[in-house]
Order: structure tokens, then C-alpha cells, then sequence
């Protein structure tokens, strides 16, 4: 982390006030790192899962599984860019990444072919990233509106993707549709330069 | 030491968050005693308060990892997958700290706390 730019130009402004604002950086840091952490790797799991989604009862949810894989992707890329703004940084070696994410492995279930099980796998992960940004989002609220505003549009999204697994495991209806593109992410998309989308 | 909030504030069986010189204190009482420690679970820095109480543990509610509320040791870590850890999940993720106890003191029912300043 380069330290120096503090001599020539001092405490970056977007920091300064939310320091003042009584946001202790460091622990911010941590926090989006345990975050976008969580994310990368579901995304990775997630690829894994939907790949195992066969059969008459898979097929049924491997779109909705891509809609949620390809949205939590879209959230490590919308928050990374505010790791960085606020002095942090993602770690060097992907393996330090891992150990410190703020989310279990979501790994394929022994018992894979029944699609029960992987829905259960997937809505944890749901259920532990809403948890994750929503420690985010009370920790900003009224101190940091920059990065409150990513984390609250991330979490408007992984609400919904608990909500779809819930309504697949449970008929509980959910309240949505899917999305009209793999990817759409109608929360997040306006942030972190998602130029891809 | 700072002054917390009064005695009758902290109810039995209850977690409270106090924010002290920008620092988040978790200040509880359990079996009729009181503790404070940093409100930041070790494992993943999830809020303790929102946690509930199993026997002498506060349970963290991010990934149930229990903790003694007197002696602040990690004592158990409960996965939603199977019922008795998270064996399953890498030990380098799994790795915690205890937590960061404060000292406490009860005066004229007054609820102080002693925040070490490196802290």
C-alpha cells in the first residue's frame, strides 16, 4: 500500500470525512474485503453448482443459478473499485483472499443429484452475504454515503436471490420474475463501472 | 475509564452496543454479571449484539461461532451444514480470535469501561 501520497497531497478528502464522520478505515477495509471476498468465490462456487444442475429438475434452475452467479460476480466488481478508494486492496495471493472471505466455501453437496440439496447450498450463500453487506450497510449508514449506496444495492439484490431459492425450495412465491438478461443486476449496475454489462 | 450507561440500562440477558470514542463496545450481563468486550465478532467482524446468548456464550448470528462472554475464549463453531462444526469449510478460513474483553466496573449505578487506548 503506497503510503507517500499523504506528503505531497494529504488525507485524501473522500477519507477525511469519513473519518470524521466517526468510520474507523480499517475496519471499513476489512469489512469490504470479507465482502467482495464472499462474492468472488461464490461466483466461483456458484459456476461449479450450476454445473451440476442436471436433469429435468436442474434444468428447471440453472438459468435462475446463472442469474445469481453472474449478479454476485457483478458485486465484487461494483464494490472492489471502493476497496481501493478507501486505501485497501485486494490481497496478492488468491489463497490469503480465500482464508479471509466473509462467507464458508459454498461447495457441491456428496448428494448433488438431488437439486434440493443444492438449493439448500445456494441459499445459505444467499443468506450469508445479505448478512455480510447488511453489516456493511449499518456500519455507513449516515457516515460513509458512498459506500452505503453500493452495499445497500447490492444487498436489494441478494435479497432477491434468497427470495428466488426460497420460492424453488419451498413454493413460497418470491415476488419476482427472473431477470431480462443473465447479468442485469437492476441495483447494482449503475455502480463500480460495470462497463461489461 | 468512560461511563457506559446506567445499571438499569443493561437487562438481564440482553446484548447492547454503546459506540465509545468511535469504537463499537459490546456491554452485556448474563447469570447476574456484567462484561464488555469489542463488539466485532474475531472471526469476520460481523456486530455481536445482534447475536443471542447459549449458556455462557454470546453466539455470533454471521456464522454461529460461540464465544464465553467471562473468559472471551472461542469456545464452539456451530455450522448450519452439519449440526456440531465446520469441519467441512478450510481451517485457515475457519481460524478466529477471542474476543477483546474490557474491564468493567459497576459505581453508584453507573456502568464504566475501560478501553485500553491502542484499541
Amino acid at each position: 500500500m503506497t503510503t507517500d501520497y499523504k506528503e505531497k497531497i494529504g488525507e485524501l478528502t473522500g477519507i477525511e470525512v469519513i473519518v470524521k464522520n466517526g468510520i474507523d478505515v480499517e475496519k471499513l477495509r476489512k469489512l469490504l474485503l470479507a465482502g467482495v471476498g464472499a462474492e468472488f468465490f461464490t461466483y466461483y462456487y456458484y459456476t461449479i453448482l450450476r454445473m451440476h444442475c442436471t436433469g429435468r429438475d436442474g434444468e428447471g434452475i440453472k438459468e435462475i443459478v446463472e442469474d445469481a452467479r453472474i449478479e454476485d460476480r457483478n458485486h465484487f466488481e461494483a464494490m472492489v473499485p471502493r476497496l481501493y478508494e478507501i486505501g485497501g486492496a485486494l490481497p496478492r495471493d488468491v489463497r490469503q483472499f480465500a482464508d479471509l472471505a466473509g462467507c464458508p466455501d459454498a461447495y457441491l453437496p456428496e448428494d448433488w443429484e438431488d437439486v434440493e440439496q443444492i438449493l439448500k447450498v445456494l441459499l445459505e450463500a444467499e443468506r450469508c452475504a445479505i448478512r455480510s453487506w447488511g453489516e456493511v450497510c449499518d456500519y455507513t449508514t449516515d457516515k460513509d454515503h458512498r459506500t452505503y449506496a453500493i452495499a445497500q444495492a447490492i444487498m436489494q439484490e441478494e435479497i432477491e436471490h434468497e427470495a428466488w431459492f426460497v420460492e424453488l425450495l419451498t413454493k413460497r412465491p418470491s415476488g419476482h420474475f427472473r431477470r431480462s438478461y443473465v447479468g442485469q443486476s437492476p441495483h447494482t449496475a449503475g455502480h463500480g463501472g460495470l462497463q461489461h454489462l | 475509564m468512560f461511563k457506559v450507561c446506567n445499571v438499569s440500562d443493561i437487562k438481564e440477558n440482553s446484548l447492547n452496543k454503546f459506540t465509545i470514542e468511535k469504537k463499537d463496545i459490546l456491554v452485556g450481563k448474563r447469570n447476574g454479571k456484567f462484561f464488555a468486550c469489542d463488539n466485532s465478532c474475531p472471526h469476520r467482524g460481523a456486530s455481536l449484539h445482534k447475536g443471542v446468548y447459549k449458556e455462557n456464550n454470546v453466539v455470533c448470528y454471521m456464522h454461529n461461532y460461540e464465544f464465553d462472554v467471562v473468559t472471551g475464549k472461542l469456545t464452539n463453531m456451530k455450522s448450519w451444514k452439519k449440526s456440531d462444526t465446520w469441519i467441512e469449510q478450510n481451517p485457515a478460513w475457519r481460524e478466529s480470535g477471542d474476543l477483546i474483553m474490557y474491564e468493567i466496573e459497576i459505581k453508584q449505578n453507573q456502568v464504566y469501561v475501560k478501553i485500553p487506548p491502542n484499541q
